[in-house]
This record gives structure tokens, C-alpha cells and sequence, in this order.
């Protein structure tokens, strides 16, 4: 069983029973009954609960006359996320900013959340940053169906009618392809990271590690950033206009 | 013609290793040769992707320098580029976690 963080404990010691018999109503199989949730969950839920916190304090804190700090940090990561698909998207990108912003935090405090003692980023296990990139990738979908309707099908064909049998195939790796690149690069980053502060910390305990932590604060913030502007640019090619 | 004879020497120096081949094989000195793919194979991937994304970085300075004003454009660009170019040595990196035991 896997060793537990004191929030995971405490989660399973609250709702081991009822979490075990929703599981087992699917047919899963459950390895540790008395310990169901694991790590990463918990992790997950907790930065659910912050983000929700935080947002509900942004909420009743905002003003117009007498904006706080905290208005203004979330104004300019919403003018940037908003600049930035308005640049590479074109037209009607606003729309996008709320589910851009929504991911873009998550990933950002999943990332950040593994510099506290006593918990570890969700997004250094695989199964974090799939579902953050199956989300994406769905998203994107949709809006280009939202988009051109059934005429969205066309992108997967190339340039060419004639090309088609050959470009439908390559077409739908290559989109299948961008759910695994998205996945691979947010969880070895963080994996890697995590790897080189554990070698460190074992070689030279004091001084030499905070150098790690400070180089996985500055991956975590470009590696969410990198991932919503590729999300940004699936999207422009998903909502794209031939003229 | 001279160094076709050092080559045909340097050939004959290397047969009289043959002998070698003659022990039967000793399944017992367990050579982890994952391990050591897996070391020459990362080095190969990162090796490669230093040089690629120094050649990015490389024309994104020398964009930059050309032309200020397209900064935003450009650093978008490189940003992007660099991303996608540590991605496949990262690639890399899993399959050695997923490989080596």
C-alpha cells in the first residue's frame, strides 16, 4: 500500500466505507478497502478546494472603484489568457478565456502544490495530467463541432479531396498524438523535477536543493503556461476559417 | 596503398581475439544492458535536443535583434518551439521508467 500524506489518511479514514462500495457498484476492483482514495486524489481535491476558495474570494472581493490585489492579479492573468488567444485564434476567442483560465490555474497550483511539506503534486503521477489533456482535448473538439457542425469532419481530410484516404488516418494519429505529447511533457517535467531534488537532497542536504526548488517554481509556472497555449493553438486550428 | 596495408594490419591484430569467442557463453555475469542503453540513449536525446534548441534560441535572437518590435511574435515562437523540442527528449526519459526496472 502506498504510503499516505497526512490528507489522504485523513480523507480515508472519513470516507474509506462509502468511496469502497461506490467502487465496487462499478466493478472495480479494490485493492486496500480500508485505504480506497489515493495520493494523487486527494491532492487533486485539495487544490479543487483552494481553487474554489479563492475563486469565491475574488468574487466578493471584487470592485470597481477600489480594486485589491487580488482583483488586480486575476484581471491580469485574464487579460493576459485573453490577449494571447485574441493573438492566435483570431475572432470570437473570448469565450475560450473562462475554460483557459479554470485549466491553466488547476495545473498551475497542482504543479506548485508539491513545494509544501506534506503534500505532492498530483500532476508527478501519469493519470493527472491525462485527464488535464483529455479535457483539453475534448474541449477543442466540441468547439470546432460548435463551430462548422459536421463540416468540422472536412479538417481531417487535407488539402485535397483526393487526399483524403491518406490524410483521414494521419490526421487522426496526429490528433490522438497531441493528448499523449500534452500528457508526457506536464508529467515528466514535474517527475523529472521531482526525481532531481530527491537525488540532490540525498547527495548534499543543505543548501544545494533550494536551487531544485526554485527551478521546479519556474517549470511549474511555464509548464501550465505551455500547456494552455498549445490548448490555444488546437483550438485555432479546430475553429479555423478556410477562405 | 599505405593505409590500405595499415588497414589490413589493424584487421589482423583483431583476429587474434577469436579465441574469446570460444568460451562457451556465461549466462551467470548478468550484463544489465537496459541500464546501459538506457544511459547512452538518454544522453543521445538530450544531446540532440541541446542542439536543436539552441538553434532555436539562436534564430530567435537573431530575429529579435533584426526586428524589436515583433518581440511578442518572436517570443511567442520561441517559447513554443523550445517546449515542443524538450518534449522529445522527454519522451525518452519515460520509456527508461517504463523500461528499466
Amino acid at each position: 500500500m502506498q504510503e499516505q500524506l497526512w490528507f489522504t489518511a485523513l480523507l480515508n479514514h472519513l470516507f474509506a466505507g462509502p468511496v469502497t462500495a461506490l467502487l465496487q457498484a462499478f466493478h472495480i476492483e479494490v485493492r486496500h478497502p480500508q485505504a480506497p482514495i489515493p495520493n494523487s486524489f486527494a491532492m487533486e481535491l485539495s487544490v479543487f478546494l483552494f481553487l474554489v476558495v479563492l475563486f469565491g474570494l475574488v468574487r466578493s472581493r471584487l470592485s470597481v472603484e477600489s480594486p485589491g490585489p487580488l482583483q488586480h492579479i486575476f484581471e491580469g492573468a485574464h487579460g493576459f489568457i485573453e490577449g494571447q488567444s485574441a493573438e492566435i485564434v483570431g475572432h470570437h476567442s473570448e469565450g475560450f478565456t473562462p475554460f483557459l483560465m479554470a485549466l491553466g490555474f488547476f495545473i498551475l497550483f497542482c504543479n506548485l502544490l508539491g513545494l509544501i511539506p506534506g503534500f505532492e503534486s498530483p500532476t508527478a503521477v501519469p493519470v493527472v495530467p491525462l485527464g488535464c489533456a483529455i479535457c483539453a482535448f475534448v474541449y477543442y473538439q466540441v468547439q470546432g463541432f460548435k463551430h462548422a457542425g459536421i463540416g468540422y469532419l472536412k479538417h481531417f481530410a487535407g488539402p485535397m479531396p483526393i487526399l483524403a484516404p491518406l490524410m483521414i488516418p494521419i490526421e487522426l494519429i496526429s490528433h490522438l498524438a497531441r493528448v499523449l505529447s500534452l500528457t508526457i511533457r506536464l508529467f515528466a517535467n514535474m517527475f523529472a523535477g521531482d526525481l532531481v531534488t530527491l537525488v540532490f537532497i540525498s547527495l548534499v542536504p543543505i543548501g544545494v536543493p533550494i536551487l531544485f526548488l526554485g527551478l521546479h517554481i519556474f517549470v511549474s509556472f511555464l509548464q501550465a503556461y505551455i500547456f494552455i497555449l498549445l490548448t490555444t493553438v488546437y483550438l485555432a486550428g479546430a475553429v479555423a476559417e478556410e477562405h | 596503398m599505405r593505409k590500405l596495408s595499415y588497414l589490413f594490419m589493424a584487421l589482423a591484430c583483431m583476429f587474434l581475439a577469436v579465441p574469446v569467442f570460444a568460451q562457451g557463453g556465461e549466462a551467470a555475469s548478468a550484463v544489465n544492458w537496459v541500464a546501459i542503453t538506457a544511459g547512452f540513449s538518454m544522453a543521445i536525446a538530450s544531446a540532440v535536443c541541446g542542439l536543436a534548441q539552441a538553434k532555436a534560441t539562436a534564430a530567435a535572437a537573431e530575429g529579435l535583434a533584426r526586428n524589436p518590435a515583433a518581440r511578442a511574435g518572436i517570443q511567442l515562437a520561441l517559447i513554443l518551439g523550445l517546449a515542443l523540442i524538450e518534449s522529445l527528449a522527454l519522451y525518452t526519459l519515460v520509456i527508461i521508467f517504463a523500461k528499466v526496472k
